[in-house]
């Protein structure tokens, strides 16, 4: 790493944070520390800005260095041509660290931007100073309230984190971060790496592997600056916990022309791939899949077991779900005949059937006690490792309570099995309810603990992916 | 074997020849078809006599990287007066097909019994450094780029999924009555040259092309190897900057 870890700790984990040049009306940046407990000050020295800021109750400063006590944080907005004087106040000061908003420097293509970046690079580079960006939105940490989002949550001091991200892109950042909230999840951590000039993402990588708080790693990267240091410990990190790349650009580069056979074959796009594989690294292609797969690794317990029962509510719908599931690697077992003489005593198989997959809408399409009775029947079948469930969103619009029975139920069932539940709820399913209380009800699922599909088809890839990272850890052995 | 990279250096070459690539492929133990350079007609054919027939004729010029394209490789020359007449024809048709190109003679080899063709290459990526390659060989490589990449240093569970990821599989694993591949020679060569790919950072490019599988054992049956650029001229994407 280029720098201390002891000191990226300190602008990771800030106990104090200053903005530089934030600007009213909405003082964004300063607003978005309005949760964060410990001290918040400000430079400006722009006149028209100052009342605002000393209108927010922010004590404000001329320079870094007249500042009273240790500085952990700066969070730097100033115009691009400042910035070596900032990082300059910033080293003398010797503050945790700096994350730099202001944008303008290589990413524009212009010569003085690349200078202006060379210079603080190397200012920082030889003070040790860690410099987050520049050009991106900086650090989010749910436990302090640092945040650079105002929808980003404040999590509890107790509460434990789920999952971190590390993100190339600002916009992707700040979307992932909020489509995991929405869902429940708590993201400990977000840094948005820009471009990444003085720590890059293999630094990122590195810091996140050794975060207690920090189950899971989940990252959207487009390049990568060091690829044998990145590749190397992506290889051993993976090991320890999961991590999920979205890689951005795939695209973009094709095959080289070139003397040999393998290096015309050998595209940037066929080499990722090939090391998402062998480090056992989750690939994934978009916003969507991202979250899919968090959500499984974050709410499911580990598992590599295939075999699953399958409850629809329709028949058509539990052919549906089976294609979907046979496809990802899973199978759909019969049950012992134990479990089918139980479900012969109750299951209304006009209109139904249990041989699994279930079409299980007319035995419980109306109450829950039924469902209670599979999936106790299910617990004690030897042969069913995990249950994928259609969940019905009716009745949603009235209130939460039809759903949390079944919530309750499901809840029960992965306490005492230890084995993985999925709740998806399909457009266009069974008791369609329209698309946003649809919404709304995978939300509550989500929040609820479980993970939530809007198809058997998202559900399916997911899970398959998360069993088959489980199955490669056993066969890596860890 | 570091002659055979010093002399092509002294000479501005980066395209070894495929004697010379044998030669220092043979040197780190991997399996080849070993040929041996003529630089006359005459010479061909003792050296053919030597070896018995069939044999193998390919045309050896640093400047020709792909040699079947100006039709520099005659297979299944079944004795003397056949390769006598098939080298005046080989090298008419090479300097028709490539007028400016060196030619140092021609590389006489036995002719391999026909095994499963595939290819094993490497190359360097510009972001991580040397990695694999594998595929079947022939329309399989060029048409249907059914191929399993892995960036070295490869472990022997890489090698492995290398081999069982690629699309035609079955087919190492014996069609219609035909014996299998050993695809355990098969995961030990990979990792062979991923191991001669570590030691040897001045080689930027590689290809085994064809490697016959047959039922025991392997054999590349020819070679090329392409030197990196010399060092200061290269770039340097994939050197650290950190202090």
């Amino acid at each position: 790493m280029n720098v201390d870890r002891a000191r990226l700790d300190r602008a990771l984990n800030p106990r104090s944070v200053v903005v530089v040049g934030d600007k009213g009306p909405h003082y964004m940046w300063l607003s978005n520390l309005s949760e964060f407990e410990g001290p918040v000050y400000s430079v400006q020295l722009d006149e028209k800005e100052i009342p605002g800021i000393l209108e927010k109750g922010i004590e404000n400063f001329s320079s870094l260095t007249e500042i009273p006590g240790e500085v952990d944080l700066v969070i730097c907005a100033v115009p691009r041509q400042v910035t070596p004087y900032i990082v300059a106040d910033a080293v003398k000061k010797e503050v945790g660290g700096v994350a730099m908003f202001t944008s303008g420097f290589v990413e524009t293509g212009d010569e003085v931007g690349a200078r202006l970046q060379e210079q603080i690079v190397a200012a920082a580079r030889e003070a040790g100073l860690p410099l987050v960006g520049p050009n991106c939105m900086g650090v989010y940490n749910r436990r302090l309230g640092v945040k650079f989002g105002q929808g980003q949550e404040k999590g509890q001091p107790d509460e434990d984190g789920h999952l971190s991200i590390i993100s190339q892109s600002g916009t992707h950042g700040i979307s992932i971060t909020a489509g995991m909230q929405a869902l429940g999840i708590r993201v400990t951590r977000t840094i948005s790496i820009g471009n990444a000039a003085v720590l890059n993402e293999t630094d990122y990588l590195e810091y996140l592997r050794d975060d207690p708080d920090t189950p899971v790693i989940v990252m959207y990267l487009e390049g990568v600056r060091d690829g044998r240091q990145f590749a190397s410990l992506l290889r051993k990190v993976t090991r320890e916990k999961p991590v999920v790349i979205w890689r951005g650009g795939r695209t973009s580069a094709g095959a080289r022309a070139a003397a040999s056979h393998t290096a015309s074959l050998a595209s940037d796009d066929a080499i990722w791939s090939a090391l998402m594989r062998q480090a056992g690294a989750i690939s994934t292609d978009s916003a969507e899949e991202t979250l899919d797969v968090a959500q499984a690794l974050v709410r499911m317990p580990r598992s590599d077991r295939r075999g699953l029962a399958l409850i629809a509510m329709t028949g058509g719908q539990s052919v549906a779900i089976t294609d979907q599931f046979a496809r990802a690697g899973f199978e759909v077992p019969e049950l012992s005949q134990q479990s089918y003489d139980r479900l012969a005593e109750f299951f209304v198989t006009i209109g139904g059937s249990y041989r699994n997959p279930f079409d299980a809408s007319s035995t419980i399409g109306r109450e829950d006690d039924n469902l209670a009775k599979i999936l106790d029947i299910l617990a004690d079948d030897a042969n069913i490792e995990g249950v994928a469930l259609e969940m019905q969103a009716r009745d949603f619009e009235k209130g939460t309570e039809r759903l949390d029975g079944q919530i309750g139920l499901l809840r029960s069932y992965q306490e005492r099995t230890q084995q993985p539940v999925v709740a998806i709820m399909p457009e266009g399913g069974f008791g369609a309810a329209t698309p946003g209380i649809l919404a709304d009800a995978r939300v509550h699922v989500g929040r609820a603990g479980f993970a939530t599909y809007a198809s058997f088809a998202r559900a399916a890839i997911a899970f398959g992916r998360v069993r088959d990272y489980w199955a490669w850890r056993g066969e890596v052995g860890c | 074997m570091a002659d055979v990279i010093a002399s092509a250096r002294a000479e501005g070459r980066t395209l070894l020849t495929e004697v010379e690539s044998k030669q220092l492929l043979a040197d780190a133990g991997i399996p080849v078809a070993m040929a041996q350079l003529a630089t006359t007609a005459g010479e061909a054919v003792r050296i053919a006599d030597d070896l018995g027939y069939p044999v193998v004729m390919k045309v050896v010029s640093p400047d020709i990287a792909h040699k079947s394209d100006v039709g520099g490789v005659v297979v299944n020359l079944a004795d003397a007066e056949a390769l006598q007449a098939a080298h005046g024809e080989m090298m008419a048709r090479v300097q028709e097909a490539a007028p400016n190109a060196s030619i140092l003679g021609v590389a006489v080899q036995s002719m391999a019994p026909q095994g499963a063709e595939v290819i094993v290459g490497a190359t360097t990526d510009p972001q991580f450094g040397p990695v694999m390659m594998f595929g079947l060989g022939g329309v399989f490589v060029e048409v249907l780029k059914d191929v399993a990449f892995r960036i070295v240093p490869l472990e022997p569970r890489d090698a492995r999924q290398m081999v069982r990821e690629i699309k035609g599989l079955p087919i190492l694993q014996g069609v219609r009555g035909q014996a299998p591949a050993d695809l355990e020679a098969l995961e030990a060569l990979i990792l062979q040259v991923s191991a001669f790919m570590a030691a040897h950072p001045e080689v930027a490019e590689l290809d085994l092309n064809p490697v016959f599988a047959y039922e025991e054992g392997v054999l590349a049956v020819d070679a090329r190897v392409v030197l990196a650029e010399p060092v200061g001229a290269d770039d340097v994407s994939g050197v650290e900057v950190s202090a």
